[in-house]
């Protein structure tokens, strides 16, 4: 399960995702869909935290990646100075954590009890970003395969390296993945030398020769050629099919509403609406969905 | 001619053996710098870096070369390592921004990628990111090469070269000069002739490298 909680992302002044929260059970297929600059690409990224955010937290399998928000402890919020001079001062206890909250008036020292509950917080759930990212896979709109490494090196690089499979293994878990989307016959070639489509497609498997849990997609079809963007499709089809747990960033509708689980509309840097793909697409709610879908079917 | 010969050898093996340190600070250098974008432990050091390419780029080579063989690096009978030191240190400023820049040139998404997959930051810059900044490099180095195979000759200045034989060709041809009393025209053209081979020789070298490690962008 990958839990986002109370996400906000600052970028310099500008408020790109604020007061975000879902969750992703294992599962589902989750279609996230909004105009451009909504967020949703921020929301992706930091899911497995290629974008750190503001505030707030991310959670995946129950452990945390993000470093811990103390707005979201009470306990924590209640050691913390500011909190001890408003009651002090003749606050009521649920007031001053609400003052607190509303007023962002935490400050970067709050007293040692603070800063040890914050580290106590982090020891119990944190996890290496590392390890993490070991079972998120994810698949980007530029491809972004290794152009100094062939076809089978890019997709044995990161399990060799990590020491997760000896080179035997990866090489055959990678040509049989290759041979399931047809392509086995580029593995020594150069991605300078592949088609968009296929770079995409090899950018599929190559996320799965990490044996992910999660596979998170930034606009995969985005970049491609008309003609090339079906190939993609069906791929991430048969992925679903397979039982993968995936959230994806997508412009293609017919897509989401086919293989979607659950599909998540998001407007300027909040999620707007979510619910079926029926629902969303036959039944939507909130004018700035209904505009959105005006514009794009 | 014998003193052009040897100073022809001073030349090369001073040149050398600066770009040796050149390329190994400017490295150092532009790593610290790029690791300061994303890991505020390196804020300090990247701090420091940055001090030591405005104030080397900043300040005349001939300045930098007195300060340190009259002052900083004065020891007895280190002249001549002093001076290479010098031009190791000062082009070490110059190719730090060549590999940084060649470092920023590698598309953003290949360090996501790497990283997405588990890689640590570390091992992505090893695997991925320098062997294809490299390729992006090698002309400006080449370029930083010729540049401070010319710069040594101002070594003449310091007068590490009279007394002890140590000529540098442009000092060759001066003492030659002095000795067919100031005629310094053919000395130094001749010692010029010498200069062109050697950078003639870089560019062939630079080429043949670039070749080399072009072959995987296009089959």
């Amino acid at each position: 399960m990958i839990a986002v909680k109370n996400l906000y992302k600052k970028f310099d002044k500008n408020m790109v995702l604020s007061a975000v929260s879902t969750q992703v059970e294992k599962g589902e297929k989750v279609v996230i869909i909004g105009p451009s600059g909504s967020g949703k690409s921020t929301l992706l990224r930091c899911m497995n935290l290629l974008e750190e955010p503001t505030y707030g937290e991310v959670w995946v399998d129950d452990q945390l990646l993000t470093p811990v928000d103390p707005y979201l402890h009470f306990d924590i919020i209640s050691l913390s100075n500011t909190y001890k001079k408003l009651v002090a001062s003749g606050v009521s206890p649920d007031e001053a954590i609400v003052q607190i909250k509303q007023g962002d008036l935490l400050k970067r020292f709050e007293g040692f009890e603070y800063a040890a509950a914050i580290k106590k917080v982090r020891k119990e759930n944190g996890i290496d970003i590392n390890l993490a990212r070991r079972k998120i896979g994810m698949v980007f709109q530029h491809f972004n395969l290794f152009n100094n490494k062939t076809v089978i090196d890019n997709m044995t690089l990161a399990p060799v390296l990590l020491k997760l499979k000896s080179k035997e293994e990866a090489e055959e878990l990678a040509y049989s993945l290759l041979k399931r989307i047809g392509l086995e016959d580029k593995a020594k070639v150069y991605p300078s030398t592949l088609s968009g489509g296929q770079k995409q497609r090899i950018a599929i498997v190559r996320a799965l020769t990490m044996t992910p849990d999660y596979m998170l997609f930034d606009e995969p079809t985005s970049a491609l050629d008309p003609e090339m963007v079906g190939e993609v499709l069906e791929l991430m089809k048969e992925l679903a099919e397979s039982g993968m747990t995936m959230v994806i960033v997508t412009h293609e509708m017919g897509f989401a509403r086919e293989v979607g689980t659950r599909v998540v509309f998001m407007a300027d840097g909040k999620i707007a609406e979510e619910g079926t793909p029926e629902k969303i697409f036959g039944d939507p709610q909130s004018p700035r969905l209904k505009e959105f879908l005006s514009k794009i079917l | 001619m014998g003193y052009i010969w040897q100073g022809f050898g001073n030349t090369l093996v001073m040149t050398l053996a600066a770009v040796a340190i050149g390329l190994v600070l400017g490295f150092v250098v532009a790593v610290v710098k790029i690791a300061a974008l994303n890991n505020k432990w390196m804020k300090i050091p990247a701090f420091v870096c940055n001090v030591y390419t405005t104030v080397i780029r900043g300040t005349p080579v001939a300045l930098q070369l007195f300060l340190m063989v009259f002052a900083i690096l004065a020891f007895p009978g280190f002249k001549a390592s002093a001076a290479i030191i010098t031009f190791g240190i000062n082009s070490g400023a110059y190719v730090s921004e060549n590999i940084r820049a060649g470092i920023l040139s590698v598309d953003k998404g290949q360090m996501e990628a790497g990283r997405s997959l588990g890689i640590p930051w570390t091992q992505t810059m090893v695997r991925i990111i320098f062997p294809q900044a490299i390729k992006n490099v090698i002309p400006a180095i080449g370029n930083e090469m010729i540049a401070l195979l010319k710069d040594t000759s101002i070594i003449g200045m310091v007068g590490a070269t009279v007394g002890t034989l140590t000529f540098d060709l442009n000092a060759a041809s001066g003492q030659i000069a002095l000795g067919l009393g100031g005629a310094y025209l053919a000395p130094s053209l001749i010692a010029g002739c010498f200069y062109l081979v050697v950078v003639y020789a870089i560019v062939l070298v630079i080429k043949i490298i670039e070749g080399r490690l072009r072959k995987s962008d296009r089959r």
